[in-house]
């Protein structure tokens, strides 16, 4: 029997080897693995032979059918390859496009958002969310900025009831955190901030801010400018420069209001910097005694430094966009871009 | 505040071009917006901080030139002659209310002569936007820029019985303002009144009645001190903002007033003819006393993180005209001068001294210790979901928290309570707290149509306001919206929850929201009995030619049952089978049902039931369904016998047939 079931398969493999053309590969198929075929007429034999042979045989003959299959599949297989070109003389042409698969993109704010969490992430400070629905105490009293002083225009307000507003700065979040913990303490708070804007190319009534706060014993204005000076450099490019002006915030003295040199003129005026050279991006200072007596910190032990930022505003800048409204339009053809 | 270049020039002597000037001015902290030429003049627009009142005058910015530059400031003298008869003998005043007026001045200029200003004050004042009227009322506004002290004349022969009374408003009082139009007063206001009616209201304009004019000969001038608060109050209920009101409210310099006082009835004189009467109506609350603060050098190194000299730090101060009254060690002791109502603490002299001494020549350097961040649970969790919607398509979107007030932005998917409003909306459009992010997803979408991408798969992470005792509740919401059906946004979800590593139970039970979702075809989405979020195809009503799925999934929850923790499961070393069923049922029985009833066999080496088909079609009898689906046999010792997975096969369809009358469909 095994002699029989050897034969065949050496058979096979001649024939093989003399097939040129799918069709006789085929008709190859035919004769060995067809219903009436060499293989099948085998196993017609099986229940003639003694039955301790029988397990015996039918495995041989699964191995064999198994062989005989891809021998000619691979025949076919090889066959059918060369076949095609010469049959309908195409070209397969490579510098077809290839088929893209769709990928979304993060929206543009978060990608600045997540920039500036990993810069500062590298320098220790852990993300921390507050309301954006918050009380009156945390978005004015608590920072140093008393009802009726003329700084309070500076943030104009959305109130939904009387003590009850939505935040107009990301501020409030530092108040929240020192309110919990004791120094030392280094945090950032991106989140949505709301004024009463009228909306056009620069204004939109909800933008979003990264504020940032860093308190220890012996923290100076040195290290703030260091601290924001590798920032910059991460965020904006090595090359560019950073300017430090007096300003006023009513929760840090001394205040600063933070420009770079201007990338699109690299410093030689154009109307992104209004002619200047310089683009203001952020707010920052020294924490204001007030505002440590807000949260019972010793104001001689502490000293600090907070920061604030305008998201909408530093992507704007970094990607050259001219209109905030965008942002929130959520046109794919914009969203693509970034 | 603009100034003018020349004007500046009169107060100091420098060397400076306008736009070195502009320069020094900027990083000193007042930053110049634009330099304008005007005529022979330069106009600078600076922009003054509302800490900074004493820079709302001109000879305020010239103090902070010699700061920065050095030198000698120079103000006009104001030394006059006067005649012999007492002021008092033409007007008398009486303050009511000494707390909102804590002190007020008259002086009384006689026989002026109103005509246009010489041209000199007219050229400056119009470098700076100031229309020129006559020379009393140029006088008044020249000198309020010059000093940064508001001051008015009165026709002193139109206010009645020769009295001036600092009062509140009585109710129902009015005034005709300046420009003509006649104007309520309430009963809290301060007014400046004579003996009839009001004349002025206090600190923000004059009345139209006792204006000067052509035909004045008499002046009368107030120069005083009104309390910013209360201005401010009353600027802002009568909508109106004047100079005069912008520096009030601000804090004028109550050592100031005098001077002032001196020097506009001194420019009456020389250029109106006027004769002024001896002595002044000084009317004081109290003596203004200087703060007396003493600074620590030690401390100011401490802040500014540099060290800076005793010597460098008095000297910026006498530059910025402080008094030191003695210097010792690490002392300095420093006396305020009037002007500057915002210094009060030894921090505020430290800021003085680093904005002088130059923000950009401390150094940047730090020493702050080496400190790990570590993300929070929900930052890993965002994370992991914005970068698993960007791999499937997804776009992220940010829209608006305040939307309007439309039945379908009041959709109260999370809670029944009725969402918040805004008390003072700015547009109806922007005036409610959202309660769902799907309406602002759908409007988004809109947008897109309209602009030609009819087709997208679009994503939001943001917060709904949901209505609570003091403040709201912000829920993070995790919401979708994709061109594609039910199961296919079904899939994602299910892909989703099975990516953050929760396998907790979940159900889908069917939920009606008609203005969000498509009738019978919405679910709510429970894990672990809690809701997880919501399903559903489109509600036909929101009138889009296609049809498009939406899921709103609360954030929150996803993040707190999210596990990142992996545990190896070994592999098992023998083969699976696999088995395709189909079955014939009743239209009413469900996948879920079919699957519980398999799970229910509790057969220990079937690992895995999968849905592949529902077919009605020829062969199936009316109101039947045939439902397909694979099964997977493994055990994790032996390799199952097929005598095994047969038995297995038949006590399944046993069930089947049982509990849900299957039939098994023959092919
Ligand atoms: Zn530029």
């Amino acid at each position: 029997m095994l002699k029989k079931t050897e034969k065949v398969k050496r058979d096979l493999q001649e024939e093989i080897r003399a097939v040129t053309t799918l069709k006789d590969a085929e008709q190859l198929k035919i004769k060995y693995l067809g219903r009436k075929g060499i293989i099948q007429d085998f196993m017609k034999l099986i229940p003639a032979l003694p039955a301790e042979q029988r397990a015996e045989f039918g495995q041989q003959i699964n191995a064999l059918k198994a062989e005989a299959a891809n021998f000619i599949e691979e025949a076919i297989g090889k066959l059918s390859r060369e076949a095609i070109p010469k049959v309908n003389n195409e070209i397969f042409d490579i510098t077809l496009p290839g088929k893209l698969p769709l990928t979304g993109k993060k929206h543009p704010l978060t990608q600045t958002i997540d920039d500036v969490k990993e810069v500062f992430a590298r320098l220790g400070f852990d993300v921390v969310y507050g309301p954006e629905v918050e009380l009156e105490y945390y978005n004015f009293e608590a920072l140093n900025i008393p009802a009726d002083h003329p700084s309070r225009t500076d943030f104009d307000t959305f109130y939904i009831k009387n003590d009850i507003l939505l935040r107009s700065q990301t501020s409030t979040v530092q108040i929240r955190v020192m309110e919990k913990q004791k120094p030392p303490i280094r945090i950032i708070a991106p989140g949505k901030v709301y004024r009463p804007d009228t909306v056009d190319a620069r204004h939109s009534f909800m933008f979003h801010q990264v504020e940032g706060l860093l308190v220890d014993e012996g923290v100076s204005f040195a290290d703030l400018k260091e601290v924001l000076n590798q920032f910059i450099k991460t965020y904006f490019g090595k090359d560019v420069r950073m300017r430090f002006r007096p300003s006023f915030f009513p929760f840090t003295e001394p205040s600063a209001e933070v420009d770079i040199s201007c990338s699109l003129c690299s410093g030689k005026g154009c109307s992104v910097c209004s002619y200047s050279g310089w683009v203001e991006i952020l707010g920052a200072g020294m924490v204001d005694p007030h505002v440590f007596k807000a949260v019972h910190y010793d104001t001689e032990k502490y000293t600090g430094f907070a920061f604030g930022m305008g998201v909408e505003r530093i992507t704007m800048l970094k990607h050259g966009i001219s209109d905030i409204r965008l942002f929130y339009e959520n046109d794919i053809r914009f969203l693509s871009q970034f | 505040m603009k100034i003018s270049y020349n004007w500046l020039k009169e107060y100091a002597y420098f060397y400076l071009s306008p736009e070195e000037l502009a320069d020094k001015l900027t990083n000193a902290g007042l930053v110049v917006a634009d330099i304008k030429p005007v005529e022979d003049d330069y106009c600078l627009e600076v922009e003054v901080t509302s800490n900074r009142p004493d820079c709302l005058g001109i000879i305020g910015i010239t103090r902070e030139v010699i700061a920065a530059v050095g030198g000698e400031l120079r103000i006009p003298d104001t030394d006059f002659e006067t005649l012999s008869t007492k002021v008092t003998k033409f007007i008398d005043v009486t303050v009511e209310d000494p707390v909102l007026c804590p002190h007020y001045t008259a002086r009384v200029v006689r026989h002026v002569t109103v005509r246009p200003s010489p041209e000199w004050m007219q050229k400056k004042l119009r470098c700076i936007g100031i229309r020129p009227v006559n020379n009393i009322v140029d006088i008044t506004n020249y000198v309020m820029m010059e000093t940064g002290q508001p001051i008015h004349a009165f026709d002193l022969d139109k206010i009645s019985d020769q009295k001036i009374v600092v009062r509140r408003a009585l109710d129902g009082e009015m005034i005709v303002a300046i420009n003509g139009v006649k104007r309520a007063l309430f009963h809290d206001m301060l007014v400046i009144a004579d003996s009839k009616r009001p004349v002025a209201i206090a600190g923000v304009m004059g009345g139209k009645e006792t204006e000067v004019s052509d035909s004045t000969r008499n002046i009368l001038l107030e120069c005083a001190l009104f309390e910013p608060g209360h201005v401010r109050r009353t600027s802002k209920e009568l909508g109106v903002f004047t100079d005069s009101s912008y520096r009030f409210e601000r804090g004028t310099d109550p050592g100031g007033i005098e001077r002032a006082s001196k020097r506009a009835v001194k420019l009456m004189k020389e250029l109106a003819d006027g004769e002024i009467v001896s002595g002044v109506i000084d009317i004081k609350q109290r003596e203004y006393e200087k703060k007396r603060i003493p600074l620590r050098i030690e401390r100011l190194q401490k802040i500014l993180g540099i060290e800076i000299k005793r010597d460098i730090a008095s000297d910026i101060l006498k530059r910025l005209q402080f008094t030191i009254v003695n210097e010792i060690d690490n002392f300095i002791d420093v006396v305020v001068p009037s002007f500057r109502g915002d210094i009060y603490r030894e921090i505020d002299l430290i800021e003085e001294i680093a904005r002088i001494y130059g923000y950009n020549n401390i150094p940047a350097k730090t020493s702050i210790c080496v400190r790990g961040s570590i993300k929070s649970k929900y930052e890993v969790v965002e994370d992991c979901i914005r970068q698993f919607f960007i791999g499937l398509g997804f776009y992220e979107v940010k829209t608006f928290s305040i939307v309007d007030i439309s039945p379908l932005q009041s959709v109260k998917l999370w809670s029944e309570q009725d969402a918040l409003d805004i008390a003072n909306p700015l547009r109806q459009e922007e005036s409610r707290m959202r309660t769902s992010l799907l309406p602002s997803l759908i409007n988004a979408k809109r947008y897109n149509v309209n602009h030609g991408n009819e087709s997208i798969k679009i994503f939001e992470i943001a917060r709904v306001y949901l209505a609570g005792d003091k403040l709201p509740h912000e829920k993070t919401c995790l919401s979708l919206l994709i061109d594609a059906d039910f199961f296919t946004l079904k899939g994602i979800i299910e892909s989703l929850v099975l990516h953050l590593g929760i396998s907790l139970k979940r159900e889908w039970i069917s939920f009606s929201e008609p203005k969000l979702f498509r009738d019978e075809r919405a679910a709510k989405i429970q894990l672990d009995d809690k809701t997880l979020g919501y399903l559903g195809e489109a509600s036909r009503e929101l009138g889009f030619k296609t049809s498009f799925c939406l899921s709103e999934l609360d954030m929150d929850f996803l993040a707190e049952k999210s596990n990142f923790e992996k545990r190896y499961h070994p592999l098992s070393l023998y083969p699976p089978v696999f088995r395709d069923l189909a079955i014939i049922v009743d239209e009413e029985v469900l996948w879920t049902s079919i699957e519980k009833c398999i799970t229910a066999t509790h057969i220990s080496f079937l690992k895995g039931i999968h849905f592949f088909d529902v077919y009605r079609g020829k062969q199936i009898p009316a109101g039947k369904k045939s439902v397909a689906f694979n099964l997977c046999f493994q055990a994790e010792d032996r390799t199952l016998k097929s005598e095994e997975v047969e038995t297995a096969e038949w006590t399944i369809l046993d069930v089947l047939h049982t509990t849900l009358d299957a039939e098994l469909r023959k092919l």
